[in-house]
């Protein structure tokens, strides 16, 4: 895969990052404010490599598509590379491109933060990692990367260490993360075992030579790595609770990034799906099932980065299950628009926190229009575009993965699929004018909002911000969010144009297109269904919220929507409850069930038993050694007796 | 057959060699007196002896009398041990019983 | 043949006075009566080196050896327990065990085909008692032990030698411990303590 050669900007934009952590880990607190520049900087200077990569990325030689750039041996099968085609340059532009202007607002946003330069140390480390992740040739470095990244944000999560709630979801996310790394690890195991090679060439060259159980189990270890990551349905949650971690933190990671590592994973290892319907059937079942819970989840958060999160993880349901279905172009073009769209939301979010002094609970919002006009159409553009009203990005991505499912077969995930734009513009619209319309309600007593644990509701305490939250000018927090708006505006249109889009075009060599027949529904009618589904999830939410009526009574509306909650959606599932149930708990009593009977009387029991035995074997032995002579004598003569006996009985005769 | 040259049957000089053999463990045995322990060991010899002899005589090898004579001169050697063993004792504790001489018990 | 019964007859009688015998002078004494009889006993089985081995050794060195000892310890009182007043608990299952080897013994030897054996297998090299060259005498048996088995006999000779050291390790005048009453009043104090001590283990 790829055209071997010497590609320095290649290697250069994926170890700029992490030379940029070195520095900042090294002389971060001496550079204060330079900090956040340097690190931003470092960023920036990959993404333009990465932009000056271009040609090398999308080159297509005979097959081999892409540049290979070497980086060594360890022993045959087990050689190191990077690789840029046409599916790693995407990820790298929004990783590097993305990852720069998030760098770039958290200046603004975490100013005065007492850790100020190990935030972008972690930050630069953790877009090393991701680099490392997308660029590698081959399984191992892809492992690598997915640990690494599964460290930083296990670093980024827990960034308010004194926060227990902070410390107790970053322990989580990390432990959720591990079980994927071990199922990658198992599939590696089973790819080596298999080719002996640990190169994705060397796999997908062979993926038609696999037994389809093999096949089917390789696919399935991949995909519990790639559900852990992008918080699929069961190992999701994770990832609401991650939102303890700064703002940016949430944009870049747990939204544009590496929650789609696990999107990247199936797209990169679409020939090994491509020759398993049973996997492309499991993985399809799951994203659409994500995706439909995320989005009923949504509706019930009123932590605004909760119900962000909740839209994240529905959107990466979206996107694994076109991924899954075989729908790749698809499902990478949601993966693309997506990451504008939700890291714009994610900075307007913090935006609005910010000003409002790390306030997060929506009820106690309301009215911000006037307030913040700016976030008000950051947030309208992200909205507009994740509901996928045309001709925002969101519409043509979405699009494309729904239509994908029916293309390749999936009726009933495509009728998932329009369900759940429609949920996802109801609660998207929901928290647009439960946060902006209204009146201001954050002098109102939480209680009569129906908020029963002030305290709980999400309010980071941190650090010194709010004596010095306004230090730094607003501009460097509101140009990020600018320069957003416009590929969360436009990036829809790379997909216009069906075959000939230059999207399609640009995966044309990638993923080989498919001729498949024409299914009953065509796409424009497909787009008219969805876009009226979507418009009716908005007139819903529009009735429940945004109406002059609903407006007005909308302290005593959202107390009794927060106590009328069903404890179903209050305990999202239950999800964690029987997490905890099935595996906590399971294994606490398997421990119990040891400590308490196992390990007393076998583990324990064994050695006690070997040390009486041996006292009870002393005593024995030294009833014998009675010091009398005679009695000596006597146990020799004994012996004696015994082989005397043994030849008169068995021997003697010959 | 050959000419008759053990005067009698060799099992005869094996069951006489047995029970003086079983006389002198008997006796290591029971007397708690070490002289008349040692003088039942020489008995125990003895009994091999003879039949190192009578076997010899049977096969007419010689090589039971060579070994008959190495016996001989183990027992001596042996003698000379036990009873410089049994002095010792007596010098320290003016009397002698085995029975007394008990302070290996463990 | 009548020599093997009356010998035999008199092996046994003096063993049982031996092991029987209250007072260590008459066990000798028995023992002696016992070596003369079983050198009697290895003419009959045409070894007169070792019937004269029997006497000299046996009844001239190792017997005057043990009544040199009981001389020794005997001076003044009477140091040894003596009899079998005082059976030991083991004497009883001892004795039922040497019965049964015995008799374990006896069965073997009846079933074995040795037992019938009566004659030589090489007869011819059998000639009259004490003629040169024949079987069992001096110039035979010297001829084997300084040829054939040298290095027994010499391995012998350091038995003998190791057994000299060890007596004068043990009996020599360098004994350090020469106990007076008093001192071994203590110690046989201090075993008898030993002996308690253990029992209530």
């Amino acid at each position: 895969m790829g055209v071997d050669g010497s590609y320095p900007y290649i290697v250069a934009l994926w170890l700029l990052p992490l030379l940029g952590a070195l520095v900042l880990w090294a002389f971060g607190p001496q550079m204060r404010r330079v900090a956040g520049w340097f690190g931003s900087g470092v960023v920036g200077l990959s993404f333009v490599l990465t932009v000056l990569s271009w040609s090398a990325g999308t080159q297509n030689a005979g097959g081999a598509v892409g540049a290979h750039q070497a980086l060594g041996s360890w022993f045959a099968g087990f050689h190191f590379g990077l690789l840029l085609d046409p599916l790693s340059l995407l990820w790298a532009l929004i990783i590097t491109g993305v990852g720069c202007l998030i760098h770039v607002y958290s200046i603004g946003y975490m100013d005065g933060d007492g850790a100020f330069a190990r935030f972008f140390a972690y930050m630069n480390f953790f877009v090393f990692a991701m680099l490392t992740l997308v660029l590698s040739d081959n399984f191992i470095g892809l492992l690598v990367g997915w640990g690494l990244v599964g460290l930083a944000s296990y670093f980024l999560i827990g960034f308010w260490f004194f926060k227990p709630t902070a410390v107790a979801a970053a322990r989580k996310a990390f432990v959720i993360n591990v079980v994927g790394d071990v199922g990658i690890m198992l599939a590696i195991f089973l790819i080596v075992a298999n080719v002996h090679s640990i190169g994705f060439g060397d796999a997908f060259a062979a993926a038609g030579s696999f037994s389809s159980t093999t096949l089917f189990a390789i696919c399935l270890c991949l995909f519990i790595g790639a559900a852990a990551k992008s918080a699929q349905i069961p190992l999701h949650t994770w990832l609401p609770d991650a939102m303890e971690g700064p703002t940016p933190v949430s944009a870049l990671i747990h939204a544009a990034t590496m929650v789609t590592a696990g999107v990247y994973l199936i797209a990169r290892c679409a020939p090994l799906w491509s020759h398993n319907s049973d996997a492309q059937l499991l993985v399809g079942t799951i994203g659409g099932l994500t995706a439909i819970v995320g989005a009923i989840l949504g509706c019930a958060q009123w932590d605004i980065k909760r119900i962000l999160a909740y839209s994240t993880m529905s959107q990466i349901g979206y996107m694994i299950m076109g991924v899954g279905v075989g729908a790749y172009e698809g499902g990478v073009a949601h993966f693309f628009t997506h990451a504008f769209f939700k890291a714009q939301l994610f900075l307007g979010a913090g935006l609005i926190i910010h000003a409002l002094a790390n306030e997060q609970d929506v009820r106690r919002m309301g009215g911000l229009v006037k307030k913040l006009p700016f976030a008000f159409v950051a947030m309208l553009t992200g909205v507009l575009a994740i509901c996928g009203i045309p001709p925002f990005s969101g519409f043509f991505s979405k699009d494309q993965v729904i239509y994908g499912t029916l293309q390749h077969g999936h009726p009933w995930l495509y009728a998932v699929g329009i369900v759940t734009a429609g949920i996802t513009a109801y609660y998207m619209c929901r928290l647009l004018f439960v946060t902006f319309l209204g009146e201001y309600r954050g002098d109102v007593d939480p209680s009569d909002l129906g908020i029963r644990h002030p305290e709980l509701a999400g309010t980071p305490d941190v650090h010194d911000a709010h004596a010095s939250h306004g230090h730094a000018p607003a501009w460097i927090m509101n140009v990020p969010v600018a320069i957003l708006i416009v590929p969360t505006v436009f990036a829809g249109w790379l997909m216009f144009g069906g075959d000939n889009s230059p999207w399609a075009r640009f995966f044309a060599a990638e993923f080989a297109p498919s001729s498949l027949p024409a299914p009953a529904i065509s796409e424009g009618l497909t787009a008219i269904v969805a876009l009226l589904v979507v418009l009716l999830g908005a007139a819903v939410a529009y009735v429940r919220y945004g109406t002059a009526a609903a407006r007005a009574g909308a302290v005593a509306r959202l107390r009794d929507e927060s106590v009328r909650m069903p404890a179903l959606l209050r305990n999202a599932f239950y999800f964690d409850a029987a997490l905890d149930l099935i595996f906590v708990r399971a294994s606490q009593a398997l421990g119990t069930f040891f400590s308490r009977y196992v390990d007393p009387h076998a583990i324990d029991g064994a050695v006690h038993e070997t040390a009486i035995s041996a006292g009870w074997l002393g005593t024995l032995t030294r009833s014998f050694q009675t010091g009398l002579v005679r009695a000596y004598a006597f146990i020799i003569v004994l012996g004696a007796a015994c082989f005397i006996a043994y030849y008169a009985l068995v021997g003697g005769t010959h | 057959m050959t000419s008759s040259l053990l005067p009698v049957a060799l099992g005869n000089y094996i069951a006489l060699s047995a029970v003086l053999f079983f006389m002198g463990v008997v006796g290591v045995i029971v007397r708690r007196n070490p002289l008349v322990m040692l003088m039942s060991i020489e008995l125990m010899f003895n009994a091999a002896n003879l039949l190192f002899m009578a076997f010899a005589r049977a096969w007419m090898n010689n090589a039971g009398h060579i070994f008959a004579f190495l016996v001989i001169t183990v027992a001596a050697a042996e003698a000379a041990i036990g009873l410089a063993i049994v002095v010792a004792v007596f010098r320290t504790a003016k009397h002698v019983d085995v029975d007394d001489v008990a302070m290996l018990k463990g | 043949m009548i020599a093997f019964w009356i010998l035999g007859v008199i092996l046994i009688a003096s063993a049982m006075w031996t092991i029987t015998a209250k007072k260590p002078v008459y066990s000798v004494v028995g023992l002696l009566a016992h070596f003369v009889a079983l050198a009697a006993m290895y003419l009959t089985l045409s070894g007169e080196f070792l019937a004269v081995m029997q006497i000299i050794v046996y009844s001239g060195a190792i017997l005057v050896l043990f009544l040199f000892v009981i001389a020794l310890l005997s001076s003044g009182v009477a140091p040894f327990a003596t009899g079998i007043d005082r059976l030991p608990k083991i004497a009883a299952p001892a004795i039922v065990v040497a019965l049964a080897g015995l008799g374990f013994a006896i069965y073997a030897v009846g079933r074995s085909s040795v037992a019938a054996t009566s004659g030589a297998l090489t007869a011819a090299a059998a000639g009259p008692v004490g003629t040169a060259g024949v079987f069992g005498s001096v110039d035979d048996f010297g001829k084997a032990l300084f040829t054939t088995y040298l290095l027994p006999f010499e391995i012998t000779a350091l038995i003998l030698m190791v057994a000299v050291i060890g007596v004068v390790t043990l009996a020599g005048d360098s004994t350090p411990y020469a106990a007076t009453e008093k001192q071994a009043r203590a110690v046989r104090k201090s075993m008898r303590e030993a002996i308690v001590r253990g029992g209530e283990r």
